[in-house]
């Protein structure tokens, strides 16, 4: 449970984000891994996301257009079909208006009582009518019938009459007039037989036209209404304004047939405009019907469908994202330990590499030391001898004194050389079978009193599955007494020095010996394997204990690590092979091959 | 006290003479050398209790004077005295009958410890 947790916050943390080992920096491959992860994952949904964002957009502009032409086609068909109706609404009361002149004579159609009869009739056959009149060529009303008292008026002056007496036909706009109530004229002229002519006016009921209309609207967001040609509305809108007042929206073309165009209202909503001039068989009429939808609203369903393909679409995002995270994230950070592991080997391989270059050159320095050394050795040593054999000399114990002296300093320089050559040297191993409790123990006997009276804590575990190991016992013992030594140096009195000895997989074991004393930077462990660097006071070592204890765990085919912090202690690893004559002949043949 | 009888091959003649002179003044007699043909030439003629072999000899390298020595005589003990000796050379030197491989500089009390012991196990 705590192991899933703790490798699901490493997905969230994972290692290369926070690059710490910066000392292999100039070995790695890719020096910046964040660059890396981010690359990776914007091209890697780039690559994925933007077919789907392509195709989701060219999805949205068909539906979009196939809506669009769905919508535009709807429309028309309704300013069709309304069309129709207030055309075949004016048509009608036109062609009874024509029948009714042709057939009764103007006698009789200025007789009142006649006339109201002929009202009573037309209103019975057709409806809608409201009055009726007959006006003679100088514009006098000279019979009406209908109910407003309208006997006698002079319509001479009225734009409607002067109008109608261009045409035969004439259908007038929907105005207020003298009743002051909106109204529509349709007139027929005659001519009676002395050869002047006369008007027959029907008013038509505008409540009836807009209940026809009315009836053609569908849904909230549709208006459908008459404007004159000069764009003065005639019947009730529900958005773009009052009887009598100036449409808001543009004119169209003239057109014969019925007509949709797309376009943006005052508001500005998209809006799909059916239109059509009014024109019946007989006569020009001044109206436009006007069949407005609004998009928005028409087009719900469809918004309604592309938010959920929205929601849809996003999700997907969101997935297509976290995955190509998830992956780039585990892809990189493997790609990392593996550039990690190799630089760390390469640091490993090089640092040998050198503290074998540099032992070869202390061996050869140790050499062209050597001849010289032992000349003023014997040099030295001759002037000795004849000082001690002759008695003018022999008692000059001062004389005695400096030949010691540099007899001495060619001892010092001899150890040095000894221990380099030592190191640069491959010595028979003498191989033997070792239990790794005798040995540490054996180390351990010659620290016992400096353990007791420094009071340092020695914890000793040897795992108890631990196996013999072949090995040259007194270069095994060198080593961990010389570990010993300097983890003793390093802790202060009452501190802790553990030694764990076990197991390193099947062919392998591992001596664990660490210590919670002084430590050293990290600075200094690249180094501390190379000769004469020391950390001790000046005259107090010789900086070479490392350096053949390095020399002899590779002579017993181990390998050595360390691991240090200042101030919180040191830890040396030594990994030796249970069976060193393997090793032996597979490096024998290596070198053989 | 018993003469030792020494032959010192050493290329480096200043540090042969002065090794010589001390083990004179220790009771020994020694025979001085400065290449390997020349110490075969004086084991041919002599018997000695001693040599005190180089391996970087400027006609014969050491270990093949050793060679030679221990075809005509398998008994001479003989001490590799070297400055730049390698395991190898040690190795062979053992092989080949070598007393013992020390590295310069040579102390001459231990050079004389093991000269005694030699001798002792001699008579």
């Amino acid at each position: 449970m705590i192991g899933r947790f703790r490798k699901m916050l490493g997905l969230l943390k994972p290692e290369f984000y926070h690059q710490t080992s910066d000392h292999l920096n100039p070995y790695f491959t890719f020096p910046d891994y964040r660059k890396i992860w981010g690359i990776g994952i914007f091209v890697l949904a780039a690559a994925a996301l933007l077919p789907l964002m392509v195709v989701t957009l060219i999805y949205y502009q068909l539906i979009q257009k196939s809506v669009d032409s769905e919508l535009i086609l709807r429309t028309e068909r309704v300013a069709s079909n309304a069309r129709r109706a207030v055309t075949f609404f004016l048509e009608e009361r036109l062609d009874a208006l024509r029948f009714t002149v042709n057939e009764i004579k103007y006698d009789q159609l200025t007789n009142p009582t006649h006339f109201a009869e002929i009202l009573r009739n037309l209103k019975l056959g057709f409806g809608g009518l409201t009055d009726l009149s007959v006006i003679d060529h100088t514009g006098i009303q000279v019979a009406y019938a209908g109910p407003f008292k309208m006997e006698g008026k002079d319509y001479s002056k009225q734009a409607w009459f002067i109008e109608c007496q261009k045409s035969n036909f004439y259908v007038s706009e929907i105005f207020r007039g003298y009743r002051d109530l909106p109204h529509i004229i349709i007139t027929v002229k005659s001519f009676r037989r002395d050869g002047t002519h006369f008007i027959l006016r029907a008013t038509l009921e505008t409540e009836r036209l807009i209940h026809t209309l009315a009836s053609y609207e569908t849904g909230e967001h549709a208006d459908i209404i008459l404007v004159s040609r000069a764009g003065i509305i005639q019947t009730p809108s529900k958005y773009y304004g009052d009887i009598f007042e100036k449409m808001a929206l543009p004119m169209p073309q003239y057109s014969p047939r019925t007509q949709t165009v797309m376009a943006t209202d005052g508001q500005g909503r998209s809006i799909i405009t059916g239109y059509a001039f009014i024109s019946t068989q007989i006569a020009e009429t001044p109206f436009i019907l006007l069949v407005i939808k609004q998009k928005a609203g028409m087009m719900g369903v469809w918004l309604e469908l592309r938010s959920k393909i929205n929601w849809l679409v996003g999700f997907g995002i969101m997935v297509i994202i976290v995955v190509i995270t998830i992956t780039c994230t585990l892809m990189v950070n493997k790609l990392y330990l593996a550039d990690k592991a190799k630089t760390e080997a390469m640091t490993v391989m090089e640092q040998s590499n050198q503290l074998a270059s540099i032992g070869q050159l202390a061996a050869g320095v140790a050499h062209e030391i050597n001849n010289p050394l032992a000349l003023i050795n014997e040099t030295a040593g001759y002037v000795k001898d004849l000082f001690v054999i002759k008695e003018q000399y022999s008692k000059d114990d001062e004389l005695l004194e400096n030949i010691d002296y540099i007899l001495e300093a060619v001892e010092r320089c001899g150890t040095i050389t000894r221990q380099l050559l030592g190191f640069a040297r491959k010595f028979d191993v003498k191989i033997q079978r070792a239990n790794l409790k005798e040995v540490i123990s054996d180390v351990l006997v010659f620290y016992n009193k400096e353990a007791e009276y420094r009071n340092v804590n020695v914890f000793v575990d040897i795992s108890k599955d631990i196996p013999e190991i072949e090995t040259d016992r007194g270069k095994l013992q060198q080593v961990l007494l010389n570990l010993v030594s300097n983890a003793f140096q390093a802790v202060n009195n009452g501190c802790n020095l553990d030694i764990i000895a076990s197991p390193d997989g099947a062919n392998k074991v591992s001596i664990t010996i660490s210590d919670n004393g002084c430590g050293m930077p990290e600075e200094n462990l690249t180094k501390i394997f190379e000769p004469f660097f020391t950390t001790k006071e000046r005259g107090k070592g010789t900086g070479l204990g490392l350096t053949i204890t390095y020399g002899l765990v590779k002579k017993l085919h181990g390998n050595i690590s360390v691991k240090s912090r200042e101030n919180e202690g040191t830890t040396f690893v030594i990994t030796l092979p249970i069976h060193i004559q393997e090793e032996m002949r597979k490096d024998e043949n290596s070198f053989g091959g | 006290m018993k003469q030792y009888d020494l032959l010192i091959v050493d290329d480096e003649q200043r540090f042969a003479d002065m090794l010589a002179r001390r083990l004179n003044l220790r009771g020994c007699n020694c025979d001085v050398c400065y290449s390997g043909r020349e110490a075969l030439n004086i084991l041919k003629r002599k018997k000695l209790h001693l040599v005190l072999l180089d391996l970087h000899l400027p006609d014969i390298y050491g270990t093949e004077v050793l060679t030679r020595i221990r075809k005509n005589d398998e008994r001479t003990p003989v001490i590799i005295v070297t400055g730049h000796g390698t395991e190898k050379d040690r190795r062979e030197c053992m092989q080949q009958g070598a007393y013992a491989f020390m590295h310069k500089p040579v102390g001459i009390d231990e050079l004389m410890t093991i000269l005694a012991k030699i001798m002792e196990k001699s008579t």
